[in-house]
């Protein structure tokens, strides 16, 4: 293989992670860090930012750009505990925007953290067993798993993976405790990592695990995909899938979003581990190192072929993958409102748009989850689809948080709004995300409002239809895993994609490109009229578009 | 020892001389010897031309690509003796162009071969019809990705402009792609031999024109006009206001260490409301002292309106026929509790006190900012019981337009002054007192000066109040400062100058002991009584002296002339 990229360069001679970050924590004449540590912080949970409308003034005022950083927590499976929220809480009033998003791997993320607040925030997560390790970076990522607890009698089982896989495939380095929370520095060399070496992986890596029937966390999308099979209520293994992802780069034809294909079954907790160890150990050797842009598991697997690329796997394992088991999901989406556990708790899951966590007029959500974490009942779990859900509810303490859910408005909104509303997505795009072309989430909800009344003059306002955006073709709302997708090409402009499933087992395909507001209505309502008027029985809208040949 | 013409005069001056007069030319001449060294030699100093060839490096960066490059070549022709300027163009005056005399250019091009955001306004101008740059030398080197289709486009455009307005183009541009640096090694070493070569043939240029000066070396009146105005500080509100003023002032003599007075004129606002109060023609001639103008021109620049003395107030009183507690008031109050009834307009201005000139630290350096002054002023507030009320000077100056004009003088601060160029200097100047510590490392940057320095500084607040952190910065990368100590206590309580030098004690006490010079400025109650007791604390932690000792170690620095103040 060619040159390596200046990134791998710097993973290489970072000492597993620590590279000069103390020193540009000390550096006291600048808010940033510097400039090979700001790839290396990626791979401790942050990334450094800058206010972009600031900039100009700033210089004239002879100051530095108004750096921040985005901190993204590890949650496995999306589970936070009442105490945790607390301290969350605390500290995001205390050293950040105040808003705590919820992101679509679901995760919890704060932003506009100054330099010197770092160590302080990162002390306050330690503190209530919170960490930020590994949540960006060329490292295996949060790992997502189905979040709702009412869905199967074996989520605790699965649940449990989530947390398992996440800690397998953790950096073995302390340069984060070292740097971060003060703990005395190694003496000797650098720690060996058997999975990470120096090198680490050649891009980002995620993993996903679904319990059917319902595909919440779009498993295809992940690098990794684990498909829970359950028979006659008892976990039987799982379905391994691999090289899923969906970024790609407007006119670079050589990048594209990909599903993740299946490469069979494996029948023990230990094969199963095994497994998604050895997919990332064929990565790390296999994986392009010179262009970031061909960097992916998914280009990796499609080099080697598939059949190459299992072979390779099964030589790391030691091992043979069973064939695929049969699996059938049957929706793609959070269940709003109150349900029962299958261990007779309650829970209840409330939408939150764009997974914005700040009070605002349509539900004082911040507050409401405040109290409630505050009654030390119950669990957080944050959904793929940037919602929360309030689990874990005894009978006797159900109408207590009844009250809290009503008080706040929050019952209210998540009965009141549209089902396609609570099934769309947007990414985080401007103002902080630097690659964003086009707006998304500060966006999204103006647009739902004008596509809510078409609906409705097509009689369509009860159909459950995925409608995604991103700002930019990475994808970070899989909006290319969407029944309608718009892709940001330029400020205000979008392509408009249809003809994925319902499912999250086709991706969309492009139907008219570089579009504003008015052109996406348009295209829109002759979709929504065709389809009121043709649409055969419980034919979704993504299926509707390849019938009837829109794209 | 003496020449002979020195000893010839001093024979002459000897012969017939009286014992008393003897005796006072001993006391005159002990007196001489000991003032510091340093007096002597800076005196020459503002004059004197630097040693090293102008050198300008601007970038235009949106990656920091460019950024990194531009302070590599300053620091490396910065050891070559070149006195180099170092500016990220949206901080670069674009006026300075035309008094350019060497100019490297480092400018990257973005996706559909635009110019970096912070570079936008740069390009703009230099496309504008006619403009001309005859005596510029310049070269430029372009960054890019040769995978987009407009590759270096936005450097090829700065070098073909720069070409059009008539300045000579010392290399052709260079485009380098993702791998950059061999390349901008190699340009920069041409440009440089290219540029060694043309200084030899050129003449030394004169700095600064003397003529003011000869006339009447004191309180001479300049007129200046701001060249640009803008609050340092980046708050929300406006409830501080930390202006950094650029004057005009063309052949004004100055050292770093001076300061400039001013007279402030009255806020119109205030003069008007006098004017409403009393219903009169303000374009009344009147006299005031040996000047005649209209009552406006005279209320807004001449006489003192606010917190009149008490002795102004009695006056007042007695002119009025009534009775008036002798307390501070504004002209406008006292016209309101106690209208004036008998009183003329012209005895009511001959009761008021002239405007008194306000002193203010000159915070540029006559080599490194010719032509110009610049000023810190903090604009002083304070509450009243009626709102909020402001220093007329400070608000006169923070309030001033760009272009407008004003007059001043040059205090000239013979006691406070840059030490000889080898020496070690430490600097400390908190708040508005970054004013003569800017001064003093811009003229040691760009004459070339070998001693090291040491900034002590801060403000309230890091991200918002940090006064000139991005000059620091490029002090810091081109060397110039050898360490930088902050304190913002606003961020946090424990972190002040005081406690900052104790954390430094070690290396600050070292540095003093070898020799270097301390020299402090800003605020004088409480900042500057700390901060000679954190040096008096120093020298008790670090050179164990007891708490009278270390009194008397800091006045010997200061009899010795090596701690140097200027407070106010």
């Amino acid at each position: 293989m060619s040159n390596k990229s200046t990134i791998e360069l710097i993973k290489e001679k970072s000492r597993q992670l620590r590279g000069t970050l103390a020193e540009s924590l000390a550096d006291e004449h600048t808010g940033a860090i510097r400039e090979d540590d700001q790839a290396l912080i990626k791979f401790h949970g942050m990334y450094q930012q800058d206010d972009r409308d600031r900039r100009e003034e700033r210089a004239a005022k002879k100051l530095e750009r108004l750096y921040s950083f985005m901190i993204r927590l590890r949650l496995p499976g999306g589970l936070l505990k009442p105490e945790q929220w607390l301290a969350l809480y605390e500290v995001a009033g205390k050293n950040s925007t105040g808003v705590i998003k919820i992101t679509s791997r679901q995760t919890l993320q704060l932003h506009g953290i100054l330099k010197s607040s770092i160590r302080p925030t990162i002390k306050a997560f330690s503190e209530v067993a919170l960490d930020t390790i590994a949540t960006c970076g060329d490292v295996n990522r949060n790992v997502l798993c189905s979040a709702n607890p009412a869905e199967s009698s074996v989520h605790a089982e699965v649940f449990a993976y989530a947390e398992e896989i996440s800690r397998l495939l953790m950096p073995k380095t302390r340069a984060y405790y070292e740097i971060w929370l003060g703990q005395e520095p190694l003496l000797t060399e650098p720690e060996e990592d058997p999975l990470y070496q120096q090198r680490y992986l050649p891009r980002k890596f995620k993993v996903g695990i679904a319990i059917p029937p319902n595909n919440d966390v779009d498993v295809l999308t992940n690098d990794v995909g684990l498909i829970a099979v359950v028979e006659d209520g008892q976990l039987m293994g799982f379905n391994i899938t691999a090289g899923g992802g969906l970024s790609s780069t407007h006119g670079n034809p050589d990048t594209y979003p990909r599903l993740g294909t299946v490469l069979g079954f494996t029948d023990t907790k230990e094969k199963t581990l095994q497994a998604v160890y050895g997919i990332a150990l064929v990565q790390r050797d296999f994986g392009n190192r010179s262009d970031r842009k061909q960097a992916r598991l998914k280009y990796t697997i499609d080099r080697m072929g598939v059949g190459d690329f299992k072979k390779e796997l099964e030589k790391r394992t030691g091992f043979t993958l069973l064939p695929a088991r049969p699996v059938t999901f049957t929706h793609r989406k959070d269940i709003f409102g109150w349900q029962q556990q299958q261990d007779g708790n309650w829970l209840f899951t409330a939408f939150v748009e764009n997974g914005r966590i700040t009070d605002s007029k349509d539900q004082l959500i911040k507050t409401a989850l405040q109290e409630l974490a505050s009654t030390g009942k119950g669990q957080f779990r944050f959904t793929c689809h940037q919602n929360v859900v309030v689990s874990d509810i005894s009978t006797a303490d159900k109408p207590a948080i009844e009250k809290i859910l009503e008080q706040y408005g929050v019952a209210q909104y998540t009965a009141s709004c549209s089902a396609v509303r609570k099934n769309a997505m947007a990414c985080v795009a401007f103002p902080t995300c630097p690659l964003a072309l086009a707006e998304a989430q500060r966006y999204m909800p103006s647009l739902l409002d004008k596509i809510e009344v078409l609906l409705s003059k097509y009689q369509l306002a009860g159909e459950e239809m995925i409608i995604r955006m991103t700002g930019c073709p990475n994808g970070c709302a899989r909006s290319y895993a969407a029944e309608i997708g718009l892709v940001g090409t330029a400020y205000g402009k979008y392509n408009l994609h249809l003809g994925g499933d319902r499912l999250g087992e086709r991706l969309n395909l492009i139907y008219r490109e570089n579009i504003g507001e008015a052109e996406i209505l348009e295209e829109l309502e002759k979709l929504f009229a065709a389809f009121a008027s043709g649409k055969e029985a419980h034919e979704t809208i993504g299926d509707f578009a390849i019938r009837t040949k829109w794209v | 020892m003496l020449e002979e013409p020195k000893h010839q005069l001093l024979t002459n001056l000897l012969s017939g001389i009286t014992r008393e007069e003897l005796i006072w030319i001993n006391g005159y001449i002990a007196g001489i010897i000991q003032q510091p060294e340093t007096e002597n030699k800076t005196v020459e100093d503002p004059v004197k031309p630097a040693t090293g060839n102008k050198l300008t490096i601007v970038y235009g960066t949106e990656t920091g690509n460019s950024r990194k490059l531009a302070s590599e070549f300053a620091a490396k022709a910065k050891k070559l003796a070149y006195q180099v300027k170092l500016a990220s163009l949206d901080q670069y005056r674009l006026s300075d162009l035309s008094r350019e005399q060497n100019l490297l250019v480092v400018i990257s091009t973005q996706g559909d071969g635009e110019p970096p955001v912070a570079a936008q306004k740069f390009y703009d101008h230099i496309h504008q019809d006619g403009f001309q740059l005859p005596a510029l030398k310049y070269a430029v080197l372009a960054l890019g990705d040769s995978s987009y289709p407009l590759f270096c486009k936005t450097g090829e455009d700065v070098d073909i402009q720069l070409g059009k307005s008539g300045a000579q183009r010392i290399l052709p541009v260079c485009k380098c792609d993702v791998e950059y640096e061999g390349d901008a090694a190699v340009w920069f070493q041409q440009a440089l031999d290219l540029l060694s070569k043309a200084a030899v043939l050129s003449t030394p240029k004169q700095i600064i024109s003397q003529t003011a000066s000869t006339v009447k070396p004191n309180k001479i009146l300049y007129e200046g006009s701001v060249l640009s105005t803008v609050n340092l500080l980046d708050r929300k509100g406006k409830e501080r206001v930390i202006q950094h003023l650029e004057l005009l002032a063309e052949g004004v003599a100055y050292a770093p260490g001076d300061s400039i007075g001013i007279v402030p004129e009255n806020a119109s606002a205030a003069v008007q409301r006098i004017i409403d109060l009393l219903q009169v023609d303000p374009e009344t001639t009147v006299r005031f002292r040996e000047d005649e103008g209209t009552l406006r021109q005279i209320l807004t620049t001449q006489v003192q309106i606010q917190y009149l003395h008490e002795r102004v107030v009695a006056r007042y009183a007695a002119l009025v026929g009534q009775d008036i507690p002798a307390v501070k008031m504004d002209l406008l109050q006292l016209l309101q509790l106690y209208p004036p009834t008998h009183a003329t307009w012209q005895e009511l201005i001959d009761l008021l006190p002239a405007q008194s000139p306000r002193i203010y630290t000159i915070a540029s350096s006559p080599v490194a900012h010719p032509d110009e002054i610049h000023l810190t002023v903090e604009q002083d507030r304070f509450p009243l019981e009626t709102g909020i009320g402001y220093g007329c000077g400070s608000k006169y100056l923070t309030e001033l337009s760009e272009q407008s004009r004003l007059s001043f003088f040059v205090q000239k601060n013979k006691r406070f002054r840059l030490p000889a160029p080898d020496r070690d200097c430490i600097f400390i100047g908190p708040g508005t007192g970054i004013a003569a510590c800017r001064s003093f490392i811009s003229e040691r940057e760009a004459t070339g000066a070998t001693g090291k320095n040491w900034l002590f500084t801060g403000e309230e607040n890091f991200a918002t109040d940090f006064l000139y952190q991005t000059e620091i910065q490029a002090w810091l990368s081109t060397g110039t400062l050898q360490k930088l100590s902050l304190a913002f206590p606003g961020d946090d309580p424990l972190n002040t100058i005081w406690t900052r030098m104790q954390a430094d004690a070690v290396e600050l006490f070292k540095w003093i002991e070898a020799g270097a010079y301390i020299l402090l400025s800003g605020e004088k109650n409480p900042m500057s009584v700390q901060v000679m007791a954190a040096l008096e604390q120093v020298a008790v932690t670090q050179g164990h002296f007891d708490t009278a000792n270390a009194a008397s170690w800091l006045e010997a620095l200061r009899a010795e002339g090596r701690f140097l103040k200027d407070v106010y």
